[in-house]
């Protein structure tokens, strides 16, 4: 994998609600294990410390964000550090197309919380294919 | 253009439109041409939480003062408003099954609930609080929810 071909994955950084907990799961799910190698995932908190790796990160990289309230901290952040944001998810949008999986827990999750972080984590590993299919695209144009 | 009296609590705003009556829940009702037209108070969509479902009581059904109208499924919690006027729903706003965040977005004006035929409104009226008296009720409210967190 070239690394021209990265995308980053910056989950919501909230604590103590179960929305911001399945964009992380779902996170880990892109990054760990349905495409480890195109993706990385980039910790809030360490571009809101402004730590400078991560800034490098998503000055040279798109990201797909993924936030757990209207707040978009996730989505904001990044633009804010000065990167792109190809694609802002909300979780609560993709709740609102599996109505069966209710998330709930913060810690540890429910049974509908870990199945909408699947669904969440497919969506996302979805739209990282289409992303790197396009770069490709764009590169042998 | 609608105006609204305002409080500050910490880092949130409260806005009560001043042309309408409310219920102590935070219901609201506007009368407009002969119709009432419900929704939920800015107090109680910021307390709620963000939208996730809205599922409002068909066209057609009639409802006593009290009954339950609207169950709202929010990120944090689920909660069943009553109705604050009897009559019968003759609309149910459209977005509140495909966008119900209008509620979140616009809770005065596009995240309307439904609309009533209302019998009887000069009786019901007076069961309702105009804007002032629901005002300080959200208040101490919005204090309390405060002092809570």
């Amino acid at each position: 994998m070239e690394e021209n071909q990265k995308v980053l994955i910056v989950p919501c950084s909230g604590i103590g609600k179960p929305y911001g907990t399945v964009s992380r799961e779902a996170a880990y799910d892109v990054t760990d294990e349905l495409r480890p190698g195109q993706t990385q995932l980039v910790p809030l908190a360490l571009l809101v410390l402004g730590d400078e790796e991560s800034r490098a990160a998503v000055a040279g990289y798109p990201a797909i964000t993924i936030d757990g309230c209207k707040l978009a901290c996730a989505a904001k952040m990044v633009q804010q550090s000065g990167g792109t944001v190809i694609q802002e998810i909300a979780v609560l949008d993709v709740y609102r197309r599996h109505k069966d999986l209710k998330p709930l827990g913060i810690a540890i999750l429910n049974e509908g919380g870990q199945k909408l972080a699947r669904v969440l984590a497919e969506e996302v590993t979805s739209l990282v294919d289409v992303i790197i299919d396009a770069r490709k695209a764009g590169e042998n144009a | 253009m609608t105006d609204f009296l305002e409080t500050t609590l910490d880092k949130f705003t409260f806005k009560v439109a001043t042309d309408r009556l409310y219920s102590a829940e935070g219901v609201w009702v506007k009368v407009e041409n002969g119709h009432a037209r419900i929704g939920l108070s800015d107090f109680v969509q910021q307390r709620s939480g963000d939208v996730a479902f809205a599922e409002i009581k068909p066209e057609g059904t009639t409802l006593a003062a009290g009954d339950d109208l609207a169950n709202i499924e929010t990120i944090k919690v689920n909660i069943t408003y009553t109705c604050p006027v009897g009559g019968k729903i003759v609309q149910v706003n459209p977005a509140m099954s495909d966008a119900p965040e209008a509620i979140n977005r616009e809770p005065y004006d596009a995240g309307w609930l439904a609309v009533m035929e209302v019998a009887d409104w000069e009786v019901q009226r007076a069961r309702l609080l105009d804007p002032q008296a629901y005002f300080e009720i959200m208040k101490g409210q919005a204090e309390e929810e405060t002092r809570k967190s």
